[in-house]
């Protein structure tokens, strides 16, 4: 195999050069003739019973198109996709902050609003249920009529937990809390919704998933899904805040009603107060060692805020408990997993499914039985980590597990783990410096038993330029900068000469959800397999022609190549003979993502079986007299398996730690009896340019035996789940106080330091 | 709100449009002006996607009113491309992954060019210091460190500081 052209440089997004111009076009961006502007109202309360509802004073503004309330929509009432009991629109009660109950189409913003405040709706305030312990009490007020507050509760057990326990050496035992957290995409919500002659419906979505807001949309308006179009526009940022529907199935039902486009645009406050949240959780956690460290069991009860419908909350909790062993051996493990309805903001999908929350707790607790054992924390964690061939609680057997431990010795090398005590520990008074290090593993892909596939088209034109149609959503991550890279390598093509459109569900097979990790690996295989079948058409072709056998043949920076020289025909030639001999030079493929034959049938339901291994260690300096805790450096060893596009995987990572700083140390939704306090991106208070530290990345390239294509895996989650628990460690290396609740902000600093 | 006639030169062309004194500079650019290049994060001066030059100075385009901008000569991120040739920032941003998303770039790329037209060399700090009000949520700041540094370099080498449009 020669060395590669294009796979593994570093090369501009496509697309890049209409972002640097503001050519661009995002959801808020796009202009349609005759476009009207919808707008949402939302309960002012969040429990109360809608009394009366009366739109018809809002009707008769000029200006305004449509007014729609529940009894308007055609179809099913319902945002989501596993479990659907989020309505679109209030219909007797609202539960929440973000629970709207009517939507309206206006001329312009103004009359949009004027519009809203001549709705009439009459309420009878309710109490609300904010507190998951209270709400889970039998007979507890029910936040949804008829339902039981208790949203899921299933415990998963391996080995025997009582017994390991009663034979350790060392327990640790606490209990943890974590926080609401925001996804913070810089571009908001929105959708763009237009009726065509025919009644085909085209909405221009900021989504994950487009075939699955194609799904949902169609299932609102109660038309087939062959009537719906979802294309997918410049995304700004995604996060998991977009993988569920928000406000694109109102746009096309607004649109749906007033007959004229309708563009649906969240304001930063209204977004913040509306989309899912990272689970605030509640974790009691006790883990058993042995004196010479080795661990025995971990039992673990997590407790989640889950708002009052369920979103992903069901995901969110299987990942968590998947997770909950981190990348170590545990020979006993339980774990009970409880989802509380409130009345309190949705929380869903956000980056790390419930393994950030996860890797807090076991990160956390290593540290603290590293302390009571005197040892090194370098030290419990090679000792106990996992390795090829090492079966997890959940029954999966890790394929590729040389990841573990090298990022954790790489991590260390490049701190000089072992010299830290050469640094200044209190640099002055009031002073402390410390280090502490975690390491995490999470899946890629969705899990064993989830539809996990991906379809891709490619067309090459008789001038050697190809497309590439895919559905696959690129929020900014990478994911056609990587499809184009692998089809070009495979073709032999310049990168200038393919390209690749934004997802479109007219135009390209469903890709599911840009989610889990996991479309390099799934759509970067599908791409593979479909470019395959077109490259060995062109070395046919070649072959026939040049009357050499197919094997000696290659295709390289536009040229064939006979046992490694080049030959005259280029691969334009090539295309231009396929099209006038009769050869199809297009192909769809579908990949599924594989598992292996021969693996057991794994326990733990859903499981994952790429791994994505990383360790950061952070350096901190924490002042004792305000509390504050300043990151002052971090290095962030990941295993991308291979690399494919190093500006994607780099970003990610750095994108990654900088959002873990801010779960870590300051970001916080202050939700006091479910209305949240601080929905603005002044007072939610996120990382910024100057509060970044110098942060060293180091890329491990373990291509995994399966999984994705040239053994790249995703490495999207990854990054942000270690840096909460590194820096918790760090902050207790250098004033000798553990923490339990996320984010140490400088009052909870200040409270471990005075107690 | 009666309407008023504001003047703008936006990257050298004159506009004048009509606007109510209460509608802010960011929304007279993407809907009068037509240039949606640039955006809209948060519609209260705290993430950036929205700065432009006003008269040289970096603003926040959503904290600025109409009636304030009048006379005044503005840069969006479409005016730092010359004749279809980009700003070397711009070649550095996309070349070293400045971005993900790119909803933050066009203001981070009027906030690093401002930079540069005062500062020809500047270090990793006098960059972040620029970037301060200009939030990135994909990929945090040292590919943009990395390329206004690629791109000051390139200028300098060029010894071609009148090049740069607007200046």
């Amino acid at each position: 195999m020669h060395e590669s052209s294009v796979v593994g440089q570093w090369v501009s997004a496509p697309g890049a050069e209409d972002i640097v111009t503001g050519k661009a076009r995002y959801c808020p961006d796009i202009q349609l003739p005759g476009m009207l502007t919808g707008k949402l109202l939302y309960s002012p309360h969040v429990r109360a019973r809608i009394k009366n509802l009366d739109v018809s004073k809002a009707k008769d503004i000029p200006g305004v198109y449509a007014v729609i309330t529940h009894a308007d929509i055609p179809g099913e009432n319902s945002y989501l996709y596993a479990y659907p009991d989020q309505p679109l629109l209030a219909v007797d009660e609202v539960r929440f902050q973000g629970d709207a109950v009517a939507a309206v189409a206006a001329v312009d913003e103004k009359t949009a609003d004027a519009a809203l405040e001549a709705i009439a709706v009459d309420y009878e305030v309710l109490s609300g249920i904010f507190d998951p312990l209270e709400a889970m009490k039998p007979g507890a007020d029910q936040v949804v009529a008829g339902q039981s507050n208790v949203m899921m509760q299933m415990t998963y057990t391996s080995g025997d937990v009582e017994a390991a326990l009663a034979s350790a050496d060392v327990i640790v035992e606490n209990t943890y809390r974590t926080q609401w957290a925001e996804h913070a995409f810089l571009e908001t919500e929105g959708g763009v919704a237009r009726v065509d002659d025919e009644g085909v419906v085209t909405v221009w979505s900021s989504c994950q998933a487009p075939h699955r807001d194609r799904m949902q949309i169609a299932r609102s308006l109660g038309l087939a899904e062959s009537m719906v179009r979802v294309i997918t526009p410049y995304i700004g940022g995604a996060f998991g805040g977009k993988d569920e529907a928000h406000v694109q199935i109102h746009a096309a039902l607004l649109a749906y009603a007033a007959r004229r486009p309708v563009r649906l645009i969240r304001g930063r406050r209204e977004s913040m107060l509306t989309h899912v949240k990272r689970h605030p959780m509640i974790v009691h956690c006790t883990t058993a060692a042995s004196k010479d460290g080795r661990l025995l069991a971990v039992r673990a009860r997590v407790i989640a805020d889950a708002g009052p419908y369920s979103n992903a909350t069901h995901e969110v909790l299987n990942k968590f408990g998947e997770f909950i062993g981190g990348p170590y051996k545990v020979p006993n493990l339980e774990v009970e997993k409880i989802a509380v309805r409130t009345n309190n903001p949705i929380t869903g999908a956000f980056r790390g499914f419930g393994a950030p929350q996860a890797a807090f707790v076991y990160e956390s607790q290593m540290d603290d039985l590293a302390r009571k054992l005197g040892m090194d924390p370098l030290e419990i964690r090679l000792l106990n980590g996992v390795e090829t061939g090492t079966q997890l609680f959940t029954g999966v057997v890790v394929r590729e597990g040389r990841a573990m431990k090298a990022s954790l010795r790489k991590a260390a090398e490049m701190i000089a783990w072992e010299k830290r005590d050469q640094c200044e520990r209190s640099p002055a008074g009031h002073l402390r410096r410390g280090w502490g290090m975690a390491t995490i593993l999470k899946g890629a892909g969705l899990g064993r038993g989830l539809a996990d596939h991906a379809g891709v088209l490619l067309e090459m034109h008789r001038d050697g330029s190809l497309v590439i149609n895919s559905a696959a959503a690129d929020m900014g991550q990478g994911i056609i900068t990587l499809m184009a890279q692998l089809a070009a390598e495979r073709l032999g093509l310049d990168l200038s000469c393919v390209r690749i459109d934004r997802a479109d569900t007219a135009k390209a097979p469903d890709a599911g959800a840009s989610c889990a990790s996991r479309q390099a690996m799934v759509s970067g295989n599908a791409v593979l397999i479909a470019a395959d079948e077109i490259r060995d058409t062109l070395l046919s072709l070649a072959a026939r022609k040049i009357k050499v056998s197919k094997d000696r043949l290659d295709l390289r920076n536009g040229r064939l190549l006979v046992d490694g020289e080049i030959h005259d025909l280029t691969v334009q030639n090539l295309a231009e003979r396929a099209s006038v001999w009769g050869y199809p030079l297009h192909a769809q493929s579908r990949y599924h993502l594989e598992y292996p034959d021969d693996a057991p049938e794994v326990a733990y339901r859903f499981s994952s079986e790429f791994f994505q291994f990383c360790t950061q260690i952070a350096q901190v300096l924490v002042d004792c007299e305000t509390g504050q805790v300043k990151v002052e450096k971090l290095v962030a060893v990941h295993d991308a398996g291979k690399i494919i596009n190093p500006g994607g995987v780099y970003g990610q990572i750095e994108g990654g730690v900088a959002q873990g700083i801010g779960y870590a140390l300051s970001e916080e939704l202050v939700v006091v009896e479910g209305h949240t306090l601080n929905a603005s991106l002044e007072n939610y208070v996120i990382p910024m340019a100057l509060d970044f530290p110098e942060l060293d990345i180091h890329v491990l390239e373990m291509p995994e035996l399966a999984g994705g294509p040239l053994g790249a895996k995703g490495v999207a989650e990854g990054p942000i789940i270690p840096t909460a628990p590194a820096i918790r460690n760090a902050i207790l290396d250098a004033i000798g106080k553990p923490l339990y609740q996320l984010p140490m902000n400088a009052e909870r600093v200040l409270a471990a330091l005075n107690p | 709100m009666s309407e008023m006639d504001i003047h703008l030169t936006v990257n050298g062309n004159p506009h004048k449009v009509q606007a109510e004194p209460a509608k802010t500079l960011l929304c007279v650019l993407r809907e009068d002006v037509g240039l949606t290049g640039t955006k809209d994060g948060c519609s209260s001066g705290d993430c950036g996607a929205c700065v432009v030059l006003l008269d040289g100075r970096v603003v926040n385009s959503c904290m600025v009113l109409a009636p304030q901008a009048d006379g005044a000569r503005i840069t969006t991120v479409e005016g730092l491309a010359v004749n279809g040739q980009l700003h070397p920032l711009q070649r550095a941003f996309a070349e070293t992954w400045a971005f993900q998303c790119g909803f933050c770039t066009q203001g981070m790329l009027i906030s690093c060019y401002a930079l540069l037209l005062s500062n020809e060399n500047p270090s990793r700090e006098e960059i972040l210091i620029a970037i301060a009000g200009n939030f990135c949520r994909c990929t945090a700041y040292q590919n943009v460190v990395k390329a206004v540094q690629q791109a000051a370099a390139e200028i300098r080498e060029r010894g071609n500081r009148e090049g740069i449009p607007h200046a």
